[in-house]
């Protein structure tokens, strides 16, 4: 059998753990609830694919210009706009379209957005709806997880850069992400694309154009690719410091013409809804994210819902990006990390991360606007710095909404993890030339005796017990560290945004702390059977944060009866209501006021709990259960 | 003298992260059954029930479990207690707790009963109360209120913590005016003030004024904010003590968009 080569082996290695990222995200994901934002762009996906079908009936037809009227776009493409973009929810609606088991024209027919023609044609590869819109997002994680080793595989041995990838995936909070049908890891993996074209353009033109391309597709997927360029400027000018102090101008790089040449043509070229009217729309866009309200979030025991007024309270705010960073990654990735920023920050120039690896030497005189870090070292610390601290430095801003938490700075996470990796490998070198090296032919030829080098037939002998334990030691310390991240990150599931790391002190250190807990109502799903099973009371039930898009969605995949019923919002919700469940954000007390007096108790029927940390609360009113208990 | 090598220094560092990484992982492992059980809630509801009377105060700690102690006990928690002004009327606290957290309410006063029930633990505390001779908010329909304006008793939000309290509306021009023509006072008069609903906290930035008439006595009330929460004053009615007085609150804010002024007394002996 042919032996893999290194390049070979490295593909291999990245497949794998992309498919190990798509396995472990498919089995668990189904557990996981749909939060109001996913419903929403499931809702927008379908209907995008909608759109698409028209087109397809209107091409048959022979008028496909009715598919591109203003009207017919808006009708279909205004769903969930100007918020956000289309890439990845019209990934959502394909991969619905492709690959659900279809039963469409049954019951639930009238749950769809767009009319149900018939019975769909599909590869039926998940059995429910909601798994098939997710299943482009956890492609996209996947391709985060394999892009992570490629780019750390430069740097680091293959260990090291196996376990980097793992640790991207292995944090509970963008594990949570990673898995739904939202824009939040696929930016952030868009973000790492657009990184490492970067870093990889500044030697190979070919990856300028990339970059720019990489840029254009960001820019569909969420609106913090508008960050992505500040990160990469500030790395290029630092990168370049020699020009300033030569008293020139650094030269403008392909990368960035690219970024400014195809990211705004791809943006405008793929999102039908910008067509009709492209100025005004995309301002209105743009003012949409500027002008974004703040929504309610708990940090450090405080409710945070709009810009600070005193000094203290925005310096508080401040720390936020920071402490739920320390608060939210295993902190064995935390402990590597800061081993590997260490290491990054005394690599000597021109020194490779590694010294197996990438060397930073200048591999030409001068600098060309198609190569510009050839004639440099491209200071590796400075780039990881940089990405891991600009989308964190950006919500550190008091003005910024904080409502989010950790996933408005996932983009940094990876290269936590990259940080990480060196300091893996950093540790794994060091441990391994810390060994008794004695019979090592490889390290130290002239101890062995001359006997052991090579037997009579000229082969080489067996490897010694020790040269096995060098060579296995850095893959078990690679295999040791990722332990405690997979291992939290599991414990974390479904609840990953409840979950604090060991510094915190768990679910329940975070509640002590005063972290956030959950938003927008995704925590409901594991109480879903004993709802349906409560008629029928639960025809008048109150579901406060779940949005009717939600619950339609559970419907759709057979996890509620269709019987169930939504007594809509607020105040009046509840007193329509026989049986209401209350979200716990510091937020949300008032509606549990509402529950008291309306209900005429506090005793709530049932509490959701995750290690006896409240999440959901099931109020009934209190004569269902005195007529229960009469029959 | 024996210098720390490279070696012994990446050794050490190695050792360092492993053992991290292996209490990690065991704490991630462990931890989830050091939560308290159905079971453990269970007995310790009925410890509590075997000793609970009429007037005691049933406490949660760390709080964030309150809601599980309601699941358990709620029927002895009515919106009152739960909602409650502070907990000084209370001259018994039952406190079940976990992961080694104490309540405010169980700090001062003796501790009568000491169980562990499973991952929980029950004490029973006792301290010195007073007795309460006017409550404002459950006599709050003897109140009177001019102009003719809001208010109720109510659950507010204030904080994002509930309380029962007395809602009113400042109006633009002028003082609101709430009167209880008949408050029997004891030795001091505690008032709690504070703005309800954080929806409305964040729409609007308007403070509010308040002045205590008691007799002909004045007294100004902390300034309310958005941000000052649920501000206590006790004020001293040792000379009023036994007596009826009438007691009135003037409110007034230059800004009164979303003011949903709340307040809680009690005239204490």
């Amino acid at each position: 059998m042919k032996r893999l080569g290194t390049r070979g082996l490295d593909r291999l290695v990245a497949g794998l753990l992309a498919l190990f990222a798509v396995v472990w995200l498919l089995a668990v994901e189904g557990k996981q609830g749909i939060g109001r934002d996913e419903a929403q762009y499931m809702r927008a996906g379908e209907r995008y694919w909608g759109w698409f079908e028209e087109l397809g009936d209107n091409l048959v037809h022979g008028h496909p210009g009715r598919s591109f009227a203003t009207a017919d776009i808006d009708r279909y493409w205004s769903d969930n706009a100007p918020d956000h973009p289309v890439v990845m929810k019209v990934l959502y609606g394909l991969s619905w379209r492709a690959f659900h088991r279809c039963h469409c024209t049954g019951p639930t027919r009238w749950l769809h957005p767009i009319p149900v023609r018939g019975r769909h044609i599909t590869l039926p590869l998940f059995a429910r709806e909601s798994t098939a819109f997710r299943f482009p997002a956890i492609l996209m994680s996947a391709l985060l997880v394999a892009l992570v080793f490629w780019f750390a595989r430069a740097w680091l041995p293959r260990a090291a850069a196996a376990a980097a990838a793992v640790l991207t995936l292995a944090q509970p909070h963008l594990f949570f992400h990673a898995q739904i049908a939202c824009f939040d890891v696929p930016i952030a993996a868009m973000a790492f694309a657009v990184g490492f074209a970067y870093w990889k353009s500044l030697r190979d033109w070919r990856w300028g154009i990339a970059t720019g391309a990489l840029f254009g597709v960001s820019l569909g997927v969420k609106h913090n690719a508008w960050l992505m360029p500040f990160f990469l400027v500030v790395h290029y000018l630092w990168m370049r410091r020699g020009d300033w102090r030569a008293r020139r101008l650094p030269r403008l790089p392909l990368a960035f013409v690219s970024m400014l040449v195809l990211g705004p043509l791809l943006f405008f070229a793929h999102w039908p809804w910008l067509w009709a009217d492209p100025v005004g729309r995309a301002r209105a866009y743009v003012r949409r994210h500027l002008e974004h309200e703040h929504y309610n979030f708990e940090y450090l025991g405080r409710n945070f819902n709009q810009p600070e007024m005193s000094t203290a309270r925005k310096w508080l705010r401040a720390t936020a990006p920071f402490v739920e960073t320390g608060f939210t990654v295993p902190v064995t990735t935390l402990a590597l990390a800061a081993i590997g920023g260490v290491v990054l920050a005394r690599r000597r120039r021109g020194a490779p991360v590694q010294p197996d690896g990438e060397s930073e030497e200048p591999v030409a005189d001068r600098a060309s606007w198609l190569r510009p870090g050839a004639d440099v070292d491209r200071a590796p610390g400075a780039f990881v710095l940089l990405q891991t601290l600009g989308p964190l430095a950006t919500l550190a801003v008091p003005s910024t909404p904080v409502f989010g938490g950790v996933k408005h700075f996932l983009a940094a996470m990876p290269y936590i993890a990259l940080s990480a990796g060196v300091g893996l490998a950093a540790l794994g070198r060091a441990f391994v030339a810390a060994l008794p090296a004695a019979d090592d032919p490889e390290r130290n030829p002239e101890r062995v005796p001359l006997t052991s080098r090579d037997d009579s037939a000229g082969r080489r002998p067996a490897p010694s017990t020790r040269q096995r334990l060098r060579r296995a030691a850095p893959l078990a310390l690679a295999g040791l560290v990722c332990l405690p991240a997979v291992v939290e990150t599991r414990r974390s599931h479904p609840d990953g945004l409840g979950h604090y790391n060991l510094l915190a002190g768990g679910f329940a250190g975070g509640a002590s702390l005063g972290m956030n807990r959950q938003f927008w109502g995704y925590s409901v799903l594991p109480m879903l059977p004993d709802l349906d099973a409560r008629a029928p009371e639960n025809h008048g039930l109150y579901w406060h944060d779940v949005l009717p898009d939600a619950i339609s969605m559970y419907k759709r995949d057979g996890r509620l009866s269709l019987a169930v019923g939504d007594t809509g919002f607020g105040e009046d919700g509840i007193r329509r209501s026989q049986l209401g469940i209350l979200f716990y954000e510091k937020h949300w007390a008032k509606y549990e006021a509402w529950f008291w007096e309306i209900y005429g108790t506090t005793r709530p029927l049932f509490v959701r709990e995750r290690e006896g940390v409240p999440m959901v609360t099931l109020y009934e009113r209190p004569e269902i259960a005195r007529r229960a208990g009469a029959r | 003298m024996r210098s720390w090598a490279p070696g012994r220094i990446a050794l050490g560092g190695t050792a360092a992260v492993a053992l991290l990484a292996i209490v990690e992982t065991l704490v991630a492992l462990i931890a989830p059954a050091c939560a308290p059980t159905d079971a453990d809630w269970d007995a310790a509801a009925a410890e509590v029930r075997r000793g609970f009377r009429p007037g005691d105060l049933i406490v949660a700690a760390p709080a964030w479990a309150d809601p599980i102690l309601r699941v358990h006990l709620g029927d002895l928690i009515p919106p009152e207690v739960a909602a409650r002004m502070d907990d000084d009327r209370f001259p018994r606290v039952w406190e079940v707790s976990q992961r080694g957290g104490r309540s405010p309410e169980g700090r001062r006063g003796e501790v009568r009963s000491d169980r562990s029930v499973g991952h929980l633990r029950v004490r029973l505390i006792e301290r010195p109360a007073p007795t309460v001779t006017y409550d404002f908010v459950a006599s709050w329909r003897e109140a009177r209120v001019s102009p003719p304006a809001v208010l109720q008793r109510k659950v507010v939000e204030v904080d994002q913590r509930l309380r029962m309290a007395v809602m009113t509306q400042p109006v633009a021009g002028g003082p609101v005016v709430v009167e209880y023509p008949h408050a029997r006072l004891g030795r001091v008069l505690a008032v709690a003030t504070g703005l309800h609903d954080t929806w409305a906290r964040k729409a609007a930035r308007g403070t509010v004024t308040a002045r205590l008439f008691i007799g002909d006595r004045a007294v100004d009330l902390p300034e309310t904010t958005d941000d000052s929460g649920w501000t206590e004053t006790r004020i001293d009615t040792s000379a009023e003590d036994g007596r009826t007085v009438p007691v009135r609150l003037e409110i007034r804010s230059a800004a009164p968009r979303e003011r949903y002024f709340s307040f809680a007394a009690e005239a204490r002996r």
